[in-house]
């Protein structure tokens, strides 16, 4: 069996409980029997989705991060598992609800659009390579996570600022919990971007120059995230704006990495 | 044998009836075990709430141990007057679905309250403890208490809260991480403010300050709910600190304005104001919910929520007797098993 079969297996689990999460928020339905079935189907499309990583990369002989598509890969296998890390810590009810939609379309994108040129490795073997894009990917599986979090807020936002709250309003954790958790995930992701960051400073200069455009790209979302975080804590930017902010950053993020991959190709 | 439930209800009686057949709690245990001598019954429960009394028991003859129990309640509370126009009966499968509407809250004034569980565990703990529970009882009370936790989970019927109070406190909990560390203001004492500033009270809420003109009604109610009573001109002082304000004042203007809403909302870091206003006319300006982070809701809102909520609890009512007719039958089929 291929590696593509395991994520595509992942791919049916993740949208299983993506269907999960619209009937119970269609019959405002928070049972912990669902709750339940909601987080092993996520569990079980993780396992299947690192079973498709490691084929890939005994395939490869190292990370499987050479190509816009395993990028893609990892990162939805990131953001699943800074759920799985972080959602039984803060007991947000519907994280997991709200995280099966957003991995099922990223997956969905990355298995039908990115680009997988199996023989064309943009990067060198190197540890230094390798460490880089792997924090990088980790950063960006927080960011995910993020974005998730400010999604929520912003219907939970949406539902108290319409007086009229629809069922929907009693599943979703309090406002005030989503924008804690979600500037700790910024500053969580921030910290590995930038460690990331200087592998790939210290890769860049021992192993192989990277292509400006990669470089353009991991700097201006440096700036960007660098930008939005002081804006959360110390501009104590909060609500509507810094939720819908924080969701922009993450979909410049993937499309401007998307943009300069298919430019370098 | 059979089962059989006598007593009345909120429906049935009105408070001036319910009031003088009540039993005190701390005479249940002995009520059952007078029964027990006092009625052809091999067992009996009591259930005594401030809306319903109802007996449950198994007897032998059905008509007979009614008519025994319906005499013991005039005895009992020394009723000059007969009660028996108010005194509903029911029997065996009647008798199971009644009290399974009972624990799930359909019978109650508030449909799909949940403090009746609690109270009928109380009556069921007594007739246990007192000896006065079998077989049929154990079975009925057990069946009954699984029911209702089953309903609560898989139905709507317990969601949203029914009184303008209750949903003050549930959007308080959606827009705060932990009610506990919260900063309550009332401003203006009233039935309402106090109804609220209570049922946040009871959830935590942190601290508590009431200001008015009447020093004298403030600290009174300052005292009832545990909290500090300030001088009405103080509370722009105090404002910055607080997270949710019950505002229910007899100013004929605003007393909370956008324009005096932005500097206080930077001075407080943008953390999130819950602003609750019980006043008419209106204490606070409307426009103060377009600021963000700042939640403005006033009684018409809150009144909305809470009738949607009963009408949303009312939408349950269906599956919740198609839940519970399953139940009936099982355990009717049991107890016609068992005493055949």
């Amino acid at each position: 069996m291929t590696d593509r079969y395991f994520l595509w297996m992942a791919f049916i689990f993740y949208v299983g409980a993506s269907a999960l999460t619209l009937w119970r928020l269609r019959n405002n339905r928070s049972q912990s029997s669902l709750h339940h079935i909601n987080v092993i189907l996520i569990v079980v499309g993780f396992l299947m989705q690192l079973v498709g990583l490691i084929l890939r990369g005994q395939n490869l002989h190292r990370c499987p991060l050479t190509n816009p598509f395993e990028v893609t890969v990892f990162i939805v296998w990131a953001l699943v598992l800074f759920y799985l890390v972080i959602g039984p810590s803060y007991r947000v009810s519907f994280l997991g609800a709200f995280t099966a939609p957003v991995v099922t379309l990223i997956l969905l994108t990355g298995l039908l659009t990115a680009s997988d040129a199996p023989h064309a490795p943009v990067l060198k073997h190197s540890p230094w390579v390798e460490f880089h894009a792997g924090i990088g990917i980790l950063a960006c599986g927080a960011f995910a996570l993020a974005f998730v979090v400010a999604a929520m807020d912003l219907v939970q936002n949406r539902q108290l600022k319409s007086h009229h709250p629809s069922p929907t309003f009693r599943l979703l954790p309090s406002v005030e919990q989503l924008d804690i958790i979600g500037v700790r995930l910024l500053m969580l992701g921030f910290i590995l971007l930038t460690v990331g960051m200087i592998g790939g400073v210290i890769s860049d200069k021992l192993v192989e120059a990277w292509p400006w455009q990669k470089v353009a790209w991991a700097w201006t979302t440096w700036l960007v995230y660098a930008a939005l975080l002081a804006a959360r804590t110390i501009g104590n930017w909060r609500g509507r704006k810094a939720s819908a902010a924080t969701m922009t950053a993450f979909v410049f993020l993937l499309s401007a990495y998307w943009g300069t991959s298919w430019l370098v190709r | 044998m059979n089962l059989v439930i006598i007593g009345l209800n909120h429906c049935s009686a009105p408070v001036a009836i319910r009031e003088r057949v009540a039993f005190p709690r701390a005479q249940l245990g002995a009520a059952t075990c007078e029964l027990l001598g006092a009625a052809p019954v091999a067992e009996v429960a009591i259930l005594s709430t401030c809306n319903r009394v109802e007996i449950y028991a198994l007897a032998a003859d059905a008509g007979q141990a009614t008519q025994a129990l319906r005499r013991y309640l005039h005895s009992y509370h020394k009723l000059t007057e007969s009660i028996d126009a108010h005194l509903y009966e029911r029997h065996n499968r009647d008798c199971i679905a009644h009290l399974l509407n009972v624990v799930c809250g359909l019978d109650s004034m508030v449909l799909g309250e949940t403090e009746i569980l609690g109270q009928v565990k109380d009556a069921y703990a007594a007739a246990q403890t007192a000896g006065a529970t079998g077989a049929a009882l154990n079975r009925l009370f057990q069946k009954a208490f699984a029911a209702a936790k089953h309903i609560r989970t898989a139905t709507a019927i317990t969601r949203g809260s029914t009184s303008v109070a209750n949903v003050a406190v549930e959007l308080a909990e959606k827009i705060f991480r932990d009610l506990t560390q919260s900063t309550v203001m009332v401003i203006g004492t009233g039935a309402m403010s106090e109804a609220t500033a209570k049922a946040l009270r009871s959830r935590g809420a942190g601290s508590i300050l009431v200001c008015g003109r009447d020093r004298e009604r403030s600290g009174a109610l300052a005292g009832q709910l545990g909290g500090r009573a300030i001088h009405y001109d103080d509370w722009p002082v105090e404002f910055p600190k607080v997270d949710i304000v019950i505002s229910a004042t007899a100013s004929p203007h605003p007393i909370v304005t956008r324009e005096k809403l932005v500097p206080l909302m930077k001075e407080r870091h943008q953390r999130p104001l819950f602003l609750i206003d019980i006043g008419v006319p209106r204490d606070i300006e409307t426009a103060c919910d377009e600021l963000e982070n700042v939640y403005v809701y006033n009684m018409d809102d809150m009144q909305q929520i809470a009738k949607e909520n009963l009408a949303a609890r009312e939408r349950e009512i269906a599956i919740c007797r198609e839940l519970i007719a399953e139940r009936v039958t099982r355990l009717a089929e049991w107890l016609e098993e068992r005493y055949k």
